[in-house]
């Protein structure tokens, strides 16, 4: 069973966001960087998958700069048996289709039986995508996973609607998960298999490599980003501001003004 | 200019509020000179929803009616949205950021090599150039989007405007979809058993977000707050989704949606989808480090600063104030 999860390197959470002088992306430089949350989720469920049925490999693809090497040996060191960095300043610049179109390209080759994504990136948002590829592979999909059982020549997936409704779903093999945040617990990389992990390969890829030079990247994008800002304020909070006890203060008389104390 | 097409979806056996949504940035776009409006309905024994929408400003609705649709698949449906594109050549498709909008749309946009604009909280036409806003960054940053191919495909948040009110001349005509081989099918929906806590019911709701930090804290900081004030305790998605609290704990879209008379918001954020949860509350406090964060946007009371300082020293206050301390 081979078993390939994309993995996005994204801002860390609590990076600082600000937007770059042209105003369209933020400023990357001296920023740390992690693995999307979304991803570390599906990364677990693809090395659980492996696991219990005793046999397998796990390959982890990214798209990314020199950076993004880090997250790879992160996700080798959690258990993964293969990496594949697409390295390549065009693809760093696709849109989402973009994307979609070199994963799709990496998978044609390596012939997954499941593919793993997470529902979406931190940083766009677009929840894009793993679908996306899924299309360009004719093979079914799903998102929002929140459980998933393997049969045979087929998977049953269990997907968040709204309000706490999960809805099953059988898909034929191959096919792609987009796992929702909180699916599993994800493990941590031991010492012992961060050391396994240095002697993992990582193989690189360019756009030309993949067979898409010119229709990824810049030129070929579908959609531009013309500016990024903080939201426009709003009325927002009153701030209360002092020392702890003033503000604790002016907080209680508050409570007691609606009635609730 | 060309043709808008929105793809509609049923809840409750009537058009979903959403849907109308679209059908009022469809109509305002196609006000502004981007084309006329055509929506798609998807179903089972739907004919009579379908021409409902026709006079709800859906304009010419395509119907895709037979037992195939009766629940949702993203195999079946992307079908009947393939022939609904090849029937009426859109130059747009619209469709909403709901488990159904989310799960089919990017498979559209890449079958049909479009644009592909996700999750707009607005979408305007710039001289008949098309401009989508959407949030970035889990909402601390908002996007100016213009797609430069056609079709554009595009889904909006639910709520980002007013549903369409009016009325319209409109017709139904039915849509033949060939359905091909269907690899994934749907099984079944169920609703996720709840137990012990019910947050809607509670007065006051004091939650947690990941500033708290570690599983312990919640007891130890929270928990009293609540407690002290007669009120339940909540949390965020990242506090669930990391297994400190479980799942009945979570408010926002995914877990419930809560409006008490208070709702203490420490260390949390304010991602989008747990703003949707609590937004409604009649009064909203946010203590949190970071000073931009977008939770006190919806916040009548906020304070940057160290939840561990503040928590328990209100708890402390509020007892004294009860006699309790």
């Amino acid at each position: 069973m081979k078993i390939m999860v994309c993995l996005k390197q994204v801002p860390h959470q609590d990076a600082r966001l600000d937007v770059r002088s042209d105003g369209t992306w933020i400023q990357e430089e001296n920023i740390k960087f992690e693995i999307n949350s979304y991803d570390t989720y599906a990364l677990e469920e693809a090395l659980r998958m492996k696991d219990a049925a005793g046999s397998g490999e796990v390959l982890v693809v990214s798209i990314g700069p020199d950076r993004v090497t880090q997250s790879l040996r992160t996700a080798l060191g959690m258990g993964a048996d293969r990496a594949v960095h697409v390295k390549d300043p065009e693809a760093d610049a696709a849109d989402a289709l973009g994307a979609a179109k070199l994963l799709a390209a990496v998978a044609k080759a390596e012939s997954p039986d499941v593919i793993f994504t997470g529902l979406m990136a931190d940083d766009g948002n677009a929840a894009a995508v793993g679908p996306m590829l899924a299309e360009l592979l004719g093979i079914p999909s799903t998102t929002s996973v929140m459980k998933v059982e393997k049969t045979n020549g087929s998977l049953t997936a269990e997907r968040e609607l709204e309000g706490g409704a999960l809805e099953v779903v059988e898909l034929q093999r191959p096919c792609l998960l987009a796992v929702q945040t909180g699916i599993n617990q994800v493990r941590y990389a031991s010492l012992k298999g961060i050391m396994a992990a240095k002697k993992k390969p990582i193989e690189t890829r360019t756009v030309a490599d993949l067979g898409l030079a010119g229709k990824v990247g810049t030129a070929a994008n579908k959609v531009k980003i013309e500016k990024i800002a903080p939201p426009p304020k709003g009325k927002g909070a009153e701030m209360v501001t002092g020392a702890t006890g003033d503000v604790v203060g002016r907080l209680v008389s508050k409570i007691k003004e609606l009635g609730l104390l | 200019m060309g043709t808008i097409l929105v793809i509609a979806e049923i809840q409750n056996g009537k058009i979903r509020e959403a849907s109308l949504e679209l059908v009022s940035f469809a109509r305002r776009l196609a006000g502004a000179g981007y084309g006329d409006v055509k929506s798609l309905v998807i179903g089972s024994g739907v004919q009579g929803i379908a021409e409902e929408l026709a006079k709800q400003g859906g304009g010419e609705v395509l119907l895709a009616d037979g037992p195939a649709f009766a629940n949702y698949s993203v195999g079946a449906f992307g079908q009947a949205i393939r022939a609904a594109v090849a029937a009426a050549r859109p130059s747009l498709l619209l469709l909403s950021n709901t488990p159904i909008g989310w799960d089919v749309a990017p498979r559209i946009a890449a079958g049909l090599d479009g644009a592909f604009v996700s999750d707009c909280f607005n979408l305007e036409s710039e001289g008949g150039k098309l401009v989508c806003h959407r949030r970035v960054f889990n909402g601390k940053l908002d996007a100016r989007v213009v797609p430069t191919a056609e079709p554009v495909i595009a889904t909006v948040q639910p709520g980002a405007t007013a549903a369409f009110n009016g009325t319209a001349e409109g017709k139904v005509t039915k849509l033949e979809v060939s359905l091909g081989e269907l690899k994934s099918k749907f099984v079944a929906t169920r609703i996720a058993e709840k137990k012990g806590v019910d947050l809607s019911k509670a007065e006051i709701i004091v939650s947690g977000g990941r500033g708290v930090g570690a599983p312990e804290k919640f007891p130890e900081v929270i928990q009293p707050l609540a407690d002290a004030l007669g009120g339940a305790m909540g949390a965020s998605r990242p506090v669930v989704d990391a297994g400190w609290l479980p799942h009945e704990y979570q408010v926002g879209s995914s877990g419930q949606v809560v409006t008490p008379k208070l709702y203490i918001a420490a260390g949390i954020s304010g991602a989008i989808q747990h703003l949707v949860g609590m937004k409604n509350s009649n009064y909203i406090i946010a203590i949190n480090k970071d000073a931009d964060a977008p939770i006190f946007e919806v916040a009548n009371l906020g304070v940057v600063g160290d939840l561990f300082e503040i928590v328990p020293a209100l708890t402390k206050a509020v007892k004294e104030a009860k006699g309790q301390a």
